[in-house]
């Protein structure tokens, strides 16, 4: 019977609870069906008149499609390099190996804030500030370290008898990492993929300096930019804000365990 | 330490350093980073006592999980905007108030420099308990269930096993949510801020990071936001150093 009544008492604090972190995303999904003046006046009609600004009158379409590129190079860089050094740094050790591997942690360390003028220096003389390249480096520079991180430690887990076994089929070391490495590396390559995803589709502040060209600004950059422009236009912002997070909650809500994965990858055994 | 007017550099010396040093704005910059840490205690205690209840496995504890953890999908940018809703004067937060006959305090706590640091370092807990959960959980789930059993029958109370048995256990995972959220409160809140109050009122929630992109990017002075972050490396390296000596002398 006590156990009974412990259980429902925990139930219902987890439910309370669960209110408190559904809120927002009742407020934008309610807040984006009203016109701004129902949402002023506090009316609890519906109206899709948001949703048909949005689209009509802000570049969303343009922004969603810039977010996707900008997303998907980045990853692309990141997960070239990062495979290729991870399996370097695990497989083919040499005297620096471990020197480098401090060298790569250490720069995970290293605050964006810290780097960013002089990065903004330089991408800025290589005039790389008005296409989308300016912020494609900078998301790949700052999210290599940690990918690498990650893959070393994975390929360090891969037993070295795999390699030396397809050494003595005949493989080379560029035929062990295409054709046995990157197949048995693909859960940490999805771990990645979504980690980097999110980080770089919510990212506001390399997006407002490196993509200086309203017409390459990614989706939150974008809302960004509105808001701080002081918009009274709360029912469009909402729905803006609702079409920039639907893409991240399906990612989380499909690779949930990934990102646990990654995200616990730091603590160690 | 140079001077930059957008074309050449000239060599000044220290004396950005010192004149940042006595800059009464950098100050107030720093305390408001010192007391944003205030909640960073609470932003590990709640989601520890969550992943505790979730750990329970009452019925649809699973749901709850994702639940929990769906907020970390939101951009800052987004939870930020949504958040001065929240706490504006025709907001919820006052509604709340108002329903449970507390009318009488209306607040407006963006419209004043302390409160305002409040209201950010409120918002900065309830978007870092998504994650904090995840890490306690994953602790929690690795924990040695026979310890407990064998505390249960020396008679220890449930509080008392929580305390003795369990919280040894995630020592390790406490100093990772600790540090992943010290971080976040250092180098994490850019967007919160900006979307939120812009810095304002005044400098009230101007943090370091937030200071390093308004003298460079705002006012253009490149030289002193350099500095700058150069100061809040110096601090996160500290914290880093700080963070190993810790767990090195604990083994």
């Amino acid at each position: 019977m006590k156990t009974k009544l412990n259980k429902l008492v925990i139930f219902s604090m987890m439910s309370i609870f669960a209110v408190v972190m559904l809120y927002p995303f009742y407020f934008m999904l309610n807040t984006s069906f009203k016109s701004n003046e129902q949402f002023i006046s506090g009316s609890n009609s519906f109206s899709l008149d948001s949703w048909d600004k949005l689209f009509s009158s802000l570049p969303i379409t343009r922004q969603l499609i810039n977010s996707i590129i900008v997303c998907f190079s980045s990853i692309l860089i990141i997960l070239i390099l990062s495979s290729l050094a991870g399996f370097g740094l695990a497989k083919l050790k040499f005297k620096g190996t471990p020197l480098l591997f401090i060298g790569i942690i250490g720069a995970m360390l290293v605050p964006l804030h810290s780097v960013i003028i002089p990065a903004y220096v330089n991408i800025s003389k290589f005039h790389l500030l008005t296409s989308y390249w300016g912020a494609v480096i900078m998301y790949a520079a700052l999210g290599t370290p940690f990918a690498t991180f990650l893959m070393t430690s994975f390929f360090n887990g891969l037993p070295d008898e795999i390699v030396e076994a397809s050494i003595m089929d005949g493989l080379n070391f560029k035929g062990i990492f295409r054709k046995i490495a990157i197949p048995l590396a693909l859960p940490a390559i999805a771990t990645v993929v979504v980690l980097q995803f999110i980080q770089i589709w919510c990212d506001l502040l390399v997006g407002l300096l490196f993509l200086q060209n309203p017409e390459n600004r990614t989706l939150t950059v974008g809302l960004g930019a509105l808001s701080a422009g002081r918009t009274t236009d709360i029912p469009v912002l909402m729905a803006g804000s609702l079409v920039s997070a639907v893409p991240a909650i399906i990612v989380y809500l499909v690779f949930q365990k990934q990102i646990v994965t990654g995200l616990t990858a730091g603590i160690g055994k | 330490m140079t001077k930059w007017n957008g074309l050449s550099t000239t060599w000044v010396g220290p004396s950005t350093y010192i004149n940042e040093f006595k800059n009464p704005i950098f100050w107030q910059v720093l305390t408001n980073n010192a007391l944003l840490l205030l909640s960073v205690p609470i932003a590990i205690l709640i989601p520890m006592f969550i992943a505790f209840l979730l750990n329970e496995k009452v019925v649809g504890w699973q749901l709850f999980r994702s639940v929990y953890f769906l907020p970390t999908a939101l951009s800052w940018v987004v939870i930020g905007m949504i958040s001065v809703r929240f706490f504006a004067q025709e907001g919820l937060l006052n509604s709340l108030l108002k329903s449970i006959g507390l009318g009488l305090i209306k607040t407006d706590l963006l419209s004043s420099e302390r409160t305002a640091l409040l209201a950010v370092g409120i918002t900065f807990i309830w978007s870092m308990v998504g994650t904090n959960i995840m890490i306690f959980l994953t602790g929690m789930s690795n924990l040695d269930v026979s310890l407990n059993e064998a505390a249960k029958l020396d008679g220890a109370s449930t509080f008392q096993i929580f305390r003795k048995v369990t919280l040894p256990q995630l020592k390790k995972f406490i100093q990772f949510s600790f540090v992943i959220t010290v971080i976040s409160a250092f180098t994490g809140l850019f967007s919160l801020i900006f979307v939120m109050t812009g810095g304002g009122p005044g400098f009230g929630t101007t943090t370091l990071e937030f200071f390093v992109y308004q003298s460079a990017f705002s006012k253009g002075d490149f030289g002193t936001g350099s500095m700058l972050g150069l100061i809040l490396f110096v601090i996160m390296a500290g914290l880093g150093a700080f963070q190993l000596t810790l767990t090195r002398s604990k083994e």
